[in-house]
C-alpha cells in the first residue's frame, strides 16, 4: 500500500452558517484546503473529491451535495462521491480517501467534510438527528442522542463514583481550549464556580438529559473542513510545499444498533476495536500517541473514549482530569481544538476538523497557548450513531 | 352476520422473537440468529415463535430529558433501559415519582402520536 500524506488543510469558522448554502460551506473550507497546499490553480488534477455528510436532505432539503460541492469549485470533471456515516461521516470520508490512494486509484484526494444544521429549529434538529437510533425500538419512543447520553452517563457516575462537578472539569477545560481556537464556535472560557459551583450553577448550567447539563453537551453548529491527500510515494508529492503529515493507521468498526442489546451498555465495543486496528496498522501502542481529539459530542464520551482506546484504565479517566493530566502541558492533551463541547459538532464534518487539529498541531500551527510541545503521534475518534459505528485514526509527523 | 371485530379495542402489543431451533431470544427482531444463524423471514416467521414483550423488569438506567424533539408538548419526560426476567432488555418511557436503577417496573405498551404520522407503539414502564 502507498504511504498516504495530508498536505492541505482548511476549516471554517464553525457555528451560525444558516444563511449560507451547505455547498458554498464546504467549498470555503475546499478552498482553503488547496490554498493552504498552493494547489488551487490545479485543483483539476485532483483524482478524487470525497464528501462526509450526515444528514443534508433533512437539514437543508438539499441532495447529491458532492456533486454540487464539485461544481461550485469549478472542478469538473473530477469524479466526486458522497459519504454517509452518521456523526463519523467526516472520518469515514477520510478513510475512503485513504482507501483511494493507498490502493493506488487516486494519487490526490479531495476530503471534504460539512453540515449546515441550523437552517431548522432545534426540535426538528433534535428529531433529525435522532433518526439514526433503532426507528422502532428507540426513536419511535421518544428517545434522542442527549437521552442516550444521559443514561450512559448515570451508568458510568453509579459504577465508578465520577460526579456532576467532574463532567463540568472537562468542560472547563475544553472550553479553556475552545477560547483560543479561531475555528471554534463558542470561543469563551468558563469557570467552574459559574458551572458548578457557585450559587447560580444550575440556572447557569440547567440539566438537558439528567444526569447530563448543558456544559456537558456540545452545540448544535455548522461549518466544514477539508484536507488534501497524496500519494507520498508519488512523484506528485514533491509538487507541495509543505512536508505531508502521515496518516499512520485509520480503521473502524461497528457495534449493535440497539444500546440496550450491548452485554455492557457501558463498553464501546465499536471505539475499542478501531482503536486496536489503527494501532496495529501504525506500529503503535497508546503511550506512544502525544495528544488526542476525541468525540465529546457529550463530556462523558471523552471518558469513556479515552478509557476504551488505552489510554487510562477502566473508570479511572476522570481522576487524570481532576489532576490535569489531560490538559495542553498534561500527560495525554485530549480535545486540544476545544472538542465538540467548544469548537462545536456539525455532524458531518466533525470528523475531517478532527484530523485538521491533528494535523496543526503536529506542524506547531496551533494557536499560542494550546499548542502541544513538539507532539510526534495525534490520535482522532470519530463516534457515530451512539457508538455504533466508529472511526480511529493516526497521524504522524514524519 | 356482521363483523364488528373492526371495533374492538386491540391492545397494543410489542412482540419478541425465539428461535425455534437454539431457543435464542431477540428483541428487536433479528433477521439471523446470532447463534445458530437461523434466517428470519419476516413473512412467514417460519422456525421462529412470537412472543409479548411485557411483564416484571428491572430498571438498568435512565434519564429525564428535557430537550424533547418536534412534536412533543411536554416540559420533560422520562425515559429507562429496562430488563425482563428472560433476560431480553429494552428501551421505553419510564412513569414513575422517584426513579432508582435498579427498582422493579411493569412493563405495558401504549400507543403515542406525539410525533407526526401514524401512532407507534411506545413500552411503559410504571412501578
Amino acid at each position: 500500500m502507498a504511504n498516504v500524506g495530508i498536505v492541505g488543510i482548511g476549516h471554517t469558522k464553525f457555528g451560525n452558517s444558516s444563511e449560507y448554502d451547505l455547498s458554498d460551506v464546504m467549498a470555503y473550507a475546499a478552498t482553503d484546503a488547496l490554498e493552504d497546499a498552493h494547489f488551487l490553480a490545479r485543483r483539476k488534477e485532483v483524482d478524487q473529491v470525497v464528501v462526509g455528510n450526515m444528514a443534508s436532505g433533512l437539514f437543508c432539503h438539499q441532495s447529491a451535495v458532492a456533486s454540487a460541492l464539485v461544481s461550485r469549485m469549478d472542478m469538473e470533471p473530477v469524479p466526486a462521491e458522497l459519504v454517509e456515516n452518521g456523526p463519523a461521516s467526516g472520518a469515514s470520508a477520510i478513510k475512503i480517501g485513504y482507501m483511494a490512494v493507498a490502493s493506488g486509484m487516486a494519487d490526490i484526494v479531495l476530503v471534504v467534510g460539512g453540515e449546515v444544521m441550523r437552517k431548522v429549529t432545534g426540535w426538528l434538529g433534535t428529531d433529525y438527528v435522532a433518526t439514526m437510533l433503532h426507528t422502532d425500538a428507540e426513536y419511535n419512543m421518544g428517545l434522542t442522542l442527549p437521552g442516550f447520553g444521559g443514561m450512559f452517563t448515570r451508568m458510568y457516575m453509579e459504577r465508578y463514583g465520577m460526579t456532576e462537578r467532574d463532567l463540568a472539569l472537562l468542560a472547563v477545560k475544553n472550553h479553556a481550549n475552545g477560547a483560543k481556537n479561531k475555528y471554534a464556535h463558542i470561543q469563551a472560557p468558563c469557570t467552574i464556580e459559574a458551572i458548578a459551583d457557585g450559587p447560580d450553577a444550575s440556572v447557569v448550567n440547567t440539566y438537558v438529559a439528567e444526569p447530563l447539563r448543558m456544559y456537558s453537551t456540545c452545540p448544535v453548529s455548522d461549518g466544514a473542513a477539508a484536507l488534501l491527500l497524496v500519494n507520498m510515494d508519488s512523484p506528485k508529492a514533491k509538487d507541495f510545499p509543505k512536508k505531508p503529515i502521515r496518516i499512520a493507521g485509520i480503521a473502524s468498526a461497528t457495534d449493535t444498533h440497539c444500546v440496550h442489546n450491548r452485554k455492557d451498555p457501558l463498553m464501546l465495543n465499536a471505539v475499542r476495536i478501531s482503536a486496536e486496528k489503527a494501532y496495529a496498522m501504525a506500529s503503535l501502542k497508546p503511550s506512544d500517541i502525544s495528544f488526542a481529539e476525541l468525540h465529546d459530542a457529550f463530556s462523558i464520551l471523552e471518558f469513556a473514549i479515552s478509557e476504551e482506546v488505552g489510554f487510562f484504565e477502566r473508570g479511572k479517566s476522570f481522576l487524570a482530569v481532576r489532576k490535569g493530566e489531560t490538559n495542553i502541558d498534561g500527560k495525554m492533551p485530549i480535545n486540544t481544538s476545544g472538542g465538540l463541547k467548544s469548537k462545536g459538532h456539525p455532524v458531518g464534518a466533525t470528523g475531517v476538523s478532527q484530523a485538521v487539529e491533528l494535523v496543526r498541531q503536529l506542524r506547531g500551527e496551533a494557536e499560542k497557548g494550546r499548542q502541544v510541545h513538539n507532539p510526534k503521534y495525534g490520535m482522532s475518534v470519530n463516534f457515530g450513531g451512539f457508538g455504533n459505528n466508529v472511526v480511529a485514526l493516526i497521524c504522524a509527523k514524519e | 352476520m356482521i363483523d364488528f371485530s373492526m371495533y374492538d379495542q386491540k391492545e397494543p402489543k410489542i412482540s419478541a422473537y425465539k428461535c425455534q431451533k437454539c431457543g435464542s431470544l431477540y428483541y428487536p427482531a433479528p433477521m439471523v440468529c446470532s447463534k445458530c444463524n437461523t434466517r428470519r423471514d419476516p413473512e412467514t416467521n417460519k422456525g421462529w415463535e412470537t412472543f409479548d414483550l411485557e411483564g416484571p423488569c428491572t430498571l438498568l438506567s435512565w434519564t429525564r430529558l428535557w430537550n424533547l424533539p418536534e412534536g412533543y408538548t411536554k416540559k420533560n419526560m422520562l425515559f429507562g433501559i429496562v430488563e425482563f426476567e428472560n433476560g431480553l432488555r429494552a428501551s421505553g418511557q419510564l412513569e414513575v415519582d422517584d426513579p432508582k436503577t435498579g427498582m422493579s417496573l411493569h412493563s405495558t405498551v401504549i400507543e403515542s402520536n406525539e410525533r407526526p404520522g401514524n401512532p407507534v407503539k411506545v413500552f411503559l414502564f410504571t412501578e
